[in-house]
Formats: C-alpha cells, sequence, structure tokens
C-alpha cells in the first residue's frame, strides 16, 4: 500500500460577490451579505464591505477568514498613519499599502480579492482592484468574486459602453450620474442573485461622495442611512473652520450605506 | 483538457413577442489556436425553427447532418412541418440514444409553431434532459457571462428589432470576456412575417 | 513532427506537405509523399499515425474512386469533403479510429471555384481560405511568408507541392535553397 499523505488545507471558499463603480465625484463600492461554504450557508448577514477612513472603502472578497484579518490588519496600520502624521491616509497611498501587505505574504497569500473605492485627493471618484498578491490597478469599475464572470460583461456594456455606438456626432459619457450607477448595482445583484447560488440574502452598498457633491437627492432614497465621519464639517462651514480641516487631511467627504434585500433561496 | 471547451464556441437564444432570435459566436478552435473564423453553430431546420450547438464542433456538424436527415424522414412520413416542441423532443431522444457514451453538444432549439405563431425556446444537456425556459436558454463555453448579460439585459415581449439588439448585446459582451469564443457573431431572428439573418462586426480577438 | 500547409487562390488550391518518414528520433525516408490526387481536380494532403494516414488515404481514394466509376462523375470537392469528414467522425467512435489530419483542396469544375477544407482527426471541419496542420499551423496566418522557413524549429529540407486548377491536378517544383 502507497503511503499516502494527509495535509490540513488552511484555504477555504466562502462564495459572494463585491462590485465598485467610480463616478466623476463620487464611488459606489458594494457586496452581498451572504457567507457560504459549499452548498451551507454559514451566515445572511457578514458583511463584505468596511469603511476604512472618511474617504475610502474597502471590499474583500474570497475567503472569508484572511479578509476579515486582512481588513483588521489594514485598520490597524491606518491608525498608526494618523497617530504619526495626524492626517488620514490619502486613497492612493492606501492602495499602494494594499500591495504591500499583500505581496508580502506572497508565499502564503490572503485568499482574498480586494476592491478599493473612495475618493482620491483631487476630489475624484476612484476604484482600484487587486489581486490576491497585490498586483492593482485603478479602474472606472471593478466586480470580484463568485459572480464576477457573470457582472463583469454586463458592466462592460453599461459602464463603459463597450459593443455599444455612440449617439450621431456625440460621445460616450465618461463618467455616469450617481442615480444610474446604483440602479446598475442593484441589477448587477439581482442578476447575479437569480443565476448564482453563493449570491444572495441582502446588499449593502456604500456611497462615498466628493467635498462639494450635494447628498440631498440621495438621503431622500429608500434604505440609506449616513456613516458620521471622525471629523464631520457641517456644508455651510465658515471658510476658516474648512481651511483649518483641510490642513489636517479632513476636506469633507460624505459616507453613505444603503442596504438592500435580495432573495433568500 | 474539456472536450466541452476542446473547440470553444457559445450559443444563445431568446423569446420576444410574437417573434424568437438565436445567435452564435464564429470562432472555430483547438485549445488556443483559431482554426476558422466563419464556424457558423446555428442551423435552419426548418423555415421557423432553427437549431443551435455548441461543444465539440465534430459532434456539431455530425448532428447537423444526423437531424437533417432525421427531420426530413419525419416530414415525408408525417406529410407536414415539424413542430418546435416536437423537434425538442427529436433532439432530446437522439442525444439520450447516446446515454453512454454521449455525443459532446449542447443544443438550443429556436422557432414558432405552426398555428398560433408560439414562440418556442429550449435547450438540452448532452444526454438530451431538456430544459423549456420562458425567456432565454444558452450554451457553450460562455455560458456564465451569457448568464450574467442576459439576466439584466433580457425582458419579456420585446419587439423583433428590441429583440435583435438584446441578443446582440449579450452575446457580444459575452464572448468579449471569453477567450475561447468570439471572432464576429451571426443573429436570426424569426417572425411569423419572415426571417433574417444578420452577421456583426464585433472585437476580433 | 509533421506539418502540411494549404491556400487558395483566385482561381487554385496550392497543397504542400514535407516529406519525412520517422520514427521518433530515426529518419526512414526523406521522399515520402503525403499528397494524394484523389482525381482530377482533387488533392488530399494527409498526416498523423503512421499506418493508419496511408491507410486511411487508400481507403478514401479508393472509394472516391467507385464512386466516379458507378456514377460515371467524380464528387465535387464539397461532397468529397463531407464524405471524408463523415468517414473520420463515423471511425472516431469505433473500437480502432483513424488518427489522421487532413487538408482537402480542390477545383470545382461546376462552379469555376477553388475549395480548400481543414479537417483533424475528431472529424472536425472547416472552410476555408488557407490552413495548415501540425507546428506549421501555429504559423499559419503567416503562410508563404518565408519566415516559416527561418522560424520554424524542425526545419524540413524538402517540401512536396502540388497545385490543382482548371487545368487538373500537376507537382510543382520549389527551390528549397532560397
Amino acid at each position: 500500500m502507497p503511503h499516502q499523505e494527509r495535509r490540513f488545507n488552511p484555504y477555504t471558499e466562502n462564495g459572494g460577490t463585491i462590485l465598485a463603480i467610480a463616478g466623476e465625484d463620487f464611488t459606489v463600492i458594494a457586496g452581498d451579505t451572504r457567507q457560504s461554504e459549499g452548498y451551507n450557508i454559514q451566515t445572511r448577514y457578514a458583511p463584505k464591505v468596511f469603511r476604512l477612513t472618511d474617504k475610502a472603502v474597502l471590499a474583500v472578497n474570497g475567503f472569508a477568514a484572511d479578509g476579515n484579518m486582512f481588513v483588521q490588519k489594514v485598520q490597524q496600520r491606518l491608525e498608526w498613519y494618523a497617530h504619526a502624521h495626524n492626517k488620514p491616509m490619502p486613497l492612493k497611498a492606501i492602495a499602494r499599502l494594499i500591495q504591500t501587505m499583500l505581496y508580502a505574504k506572497r508565499f502564503f497569500p490572503y485568499y482574498v480579492y480586494n476592491i478599493l473605492g473612495g475618493i482620491e485627493e483631487d476630489g475624484s471618484g476612484a476604484v482600484y482592484s487587486f489581486d490576491p498578491v497585490g498586483s492593482y490597478e485603478r479602474e472606472a469599475c471593478r466586480a470580484a468574486g463568485a459572480a464576477q464572470s457573470l457582472v463583469q460583461p454586463f458592466l462592460d456594456n453599461q459602464i463603459y459602453f463597450k459593443n455599444q455606438l455612440p449617439p450621431p456626432g456625440g460621445a460616450h459619457p465618461r463618467h455616469l450620474p450617481l442615480n444610474d450607477v446604483l440602479s446598475l448595482v442593484i441589477d448587477s445583484f439581482t442578476g447575479a442573485t437569480e443565476r448564482h447560488i453563493e449570491v444572495g440574502d441582502g446588499l449593502e452598498i456604500y456611497i462615498v461622495l466628493a467635498p462639494n457633491k450635494s447628498s440631498v437627492e440621495l438621503e431622500r432614497l429608500p434604505g440609506v442611512k449616513r456613516i458620521q465621519g471622525t471629523f464631520d464639517i457641517a456644508g455651510d462651514a465658515s471658510p476658516d473652520v474648512t481651511a483649518a480641516a483641510a490642513a489636517v487631511g479632513v476636506t469633507g467627504e460624505k459616507m453613505f450605506v444603503m442596504r438592500r434585500e435580495l432573495k433568500k433561496d | 483538457m474539456s472536450i466541452m471547451e476542446y473547440n470553444g464556441g457559445s450559443v444563445v437564444a431568446m423569446v420576444g413577442k410574437n417573434c424568437v432570435a438565436i445567435a452564435s459566436d464564429l470562432r472555430l478552435g483547438n485549445q488556443a489556436l483559431t482554426i476558422a473564423t466563419n464556424f457558423e453553430k446555428v442551423f435552419p431546420v426548418t423555415d421557423r425553427i432553427m437549431l443551435g450547438m455548441a461543444g465539440l464542433a465534430s459532434d456539431v456538424l455530425t448532428l447537423r447532418d444526423r437531424f437533417r436527415l432525421l427531420v426530413n424522414m419525419y416530414t415525408i412520413k408525417e406529410e407536414r412541418e415539424i413542430e418546435p416542441e416536437t423537434f425538442a423532443h427529436l433532439v432530446s431522444s437522439t442525444l439520450y440514444e447516446k446515454r453512454f457514451g454521449p455525443y459532446f453538444i449542447e443544443p438550443i432549439i429556436a422557432g414558432l409553431s405552426k398555428g398560433s405563431n408560439k414562440p418556442f425556446i429550449a435547450s438540452t444537456d448532452v444526454i438530451g434532459c431538456i430544459n423549456f425556459a420562458k425567456g432565454f436558454v444558452v450554451c457553450g463555453t460562455a455560458t456564465d457571462k451569457l448568464f450574467g448579460v442576459a439576466e439584466s439585459l433580457w425582458e419579456p415581449d420585446l419587439e423583433p428589432e428590441d429583440l435583435f439588439e438584446t441578443i446582440s448585446q449579450t452575446l457580444m459582451n459575452a464572448v468579449d470576456r471569453d477567450a475561447f469564443s468570439g471572432w464576429g457573431v451571426v443573429v436570426h431572428v424569426i417572425t411569423p412575417e419572415k426571417a433574417f439573418t444578420r452577421y456583426l462586426r464585433a472585437r476580433m480577438d | 513532427m509533421e506539418v502540411s500547409f494549404a491556400l487558395t487562390g483566385k482561381d487554385y488550391v496550392i497543397i504542400a506537405a514535407d516529406q519525412n518518414a520517422a520514427r521518433s528520433i530515426i529518419k526512414m525516408k526523406g521522399d515520402e509523399d503525403k499528397i494524394k490526387a484523389l482525381g482530377s481536380h482533387l488533392l488530399m494532403a494527409y498526416s498523423g499515425e503512421p499506418g493508419d494516414t496511408i491507410q486511411f488515404a487508400e481507403y478514401v481514394e479508393r472509394n472516391l474512386r467507385l464512386q466516379q466509376m458507378r456514377n460515371n462523375h467524380p464528387l465535387r470537392p464539397q461532397a468529397a469533403a463531407s464524405w471524408v469528414r463523415r468517414s473520420i467522425a463515423d471511425s472516431l467512435r469505433s473500437r480502432n479510429s483513424y488518427s489522421v489530419n487532413i487538408l482537402l483542396g480542390g477545383y470545382d469544375m461546376a462552379e469555376n471555384t477553388p475549395k480548400l477544407y481543414w479537417m483533424d482527426y475528431l472529424g472536425t471541419q472547416s472552410d476555408v481560405p488557407y490552413a495548415a496542420h501540425g507546428y506549421g499551423s501555429y504559423f499559419a496566418l503567416s503562410l508563404l511568408d518565408r519566415e516559416v522557413q527561418k522560424r520554424l524549429v524542425i526545419s524540413f529540407p524538402s517540401f512536396r507541392v502540388k497545385v490543382v486548377d482548371a487545368e487538373g491536378v500537376r507537382e510543382v517544383d520549389v527551390d528549397m535553397s532560397v
């Protein structure tokens, strides 16, 4: 009898899907809340999208234990940074930090696909997507996880207008308005829920608005909740207050979370 | 190496208001090597029924010929055209005949029934288990992508031209994310009055 | 380690195949003809499992000849291709299948058009303007480009080249020293 070695497998897949879309002055980062292993649903509410700073949100998908651990480690590094520099870390710096943290474990990786979304220092919406070992890229939109193959071609069509002709004499819009983006996100997830068994239960959408973007319309939508920032500046703050806040990296981005039910079968 | 992915290719069919559409890509490959870019996977069965097949190209051709024979024999014996639903069962039993050494294709049937002009679509697995879907059916190497896009783009009761646009966009955007499908697409739309075929300029890579 | 190429022009098909007969590392023969004339206007280049190739090629040759004698008319390229493909496809699901890859080129005297069919041992068939089998197929798009000779890892010393057009089948000499 040949000797058979049994080895502990440190990884598993926990299903679910995440998605992020950048607008001109906002970013939307979303994920479903189902967590499963094989055909077994472990929980119907396990968040995959996390607030990092007042203007950065991280979505993690893949092996949930690695994902949660990784988010904690990133949050710890961001806290150290804030204490050392007395300002929150800029988005593009967080992206590079995530790369180094992932690559540091190149030969025992975090089995996680990351999508980082938020507002850049110039006020533009940004999405950074990563592979498990840290290759990353700034994009306008990205889907990852179990239903990536279902959602990404739909996004190619609706966000990048792939295979669509521009209107006569015109061009395709470079960025879509917030309402259109929210509709596309909800459609993507209802579609993925319909056809993929690992997607469903709940949908959690984070919305980050650039400093000068009005939130009146957004706050009127059902199920939208404001997430208070670390330092909050009122919209009507005096120029002095705004300038002083800006000096310590507080620029007045607003963050919201929107929750929707998805099918549970 | 999976036999079902050896040659690549994808097919999709959709139901509209008193019409159906069926479309395929045009690539024929040997794994990663593209052999031809004119390989259609949808074939006419009658004036109002079409059959699409994705999978092993050899079996696609063999079954195309076999179904031509079987439908001709049916037409002669019954002295009438075959109905889409009957044809779906013919496909099913032909595939199940080879239950323990199957043809490596997944077929899609699309057509209008003779009297009522009722649109009909169906697909089966490799051994002929029929799936009578309501809205759309897909098969091939871009199956999951097709499901994702079709689920979001398709809606009930589309007029022929709108159905054409929907199925075209669904197939093109799905195959653009699939390395084994693409190199152009062909779309067929069948209405009670007429049937038309269009070859679309798509990404050629 | 065999290669065969074919392409169609305005009113002809040209087919080339290497001339090696080798068993693993030993080269048995350097003047093997791997292109059969299946009629006055039909050529078939065959490659694959040694033994199967010749057996199958002769089987095809004799059957097409029989068709011609019975009907007093040769099969057109399209019909011949269908028959050959079907023979391969049927054999694939038999106990002993033929492992033969084929390029079938012919001149259709009814339509006055050249025709070329690419077929593999699985019974896959494709109507193409140019084609290749073997490692040479990875260079198919640069066919007839002299780069083929330079870049191909296994560079064959000689090729047998045959043309079929309205005049019928004929062989052409190619100077490989260029």
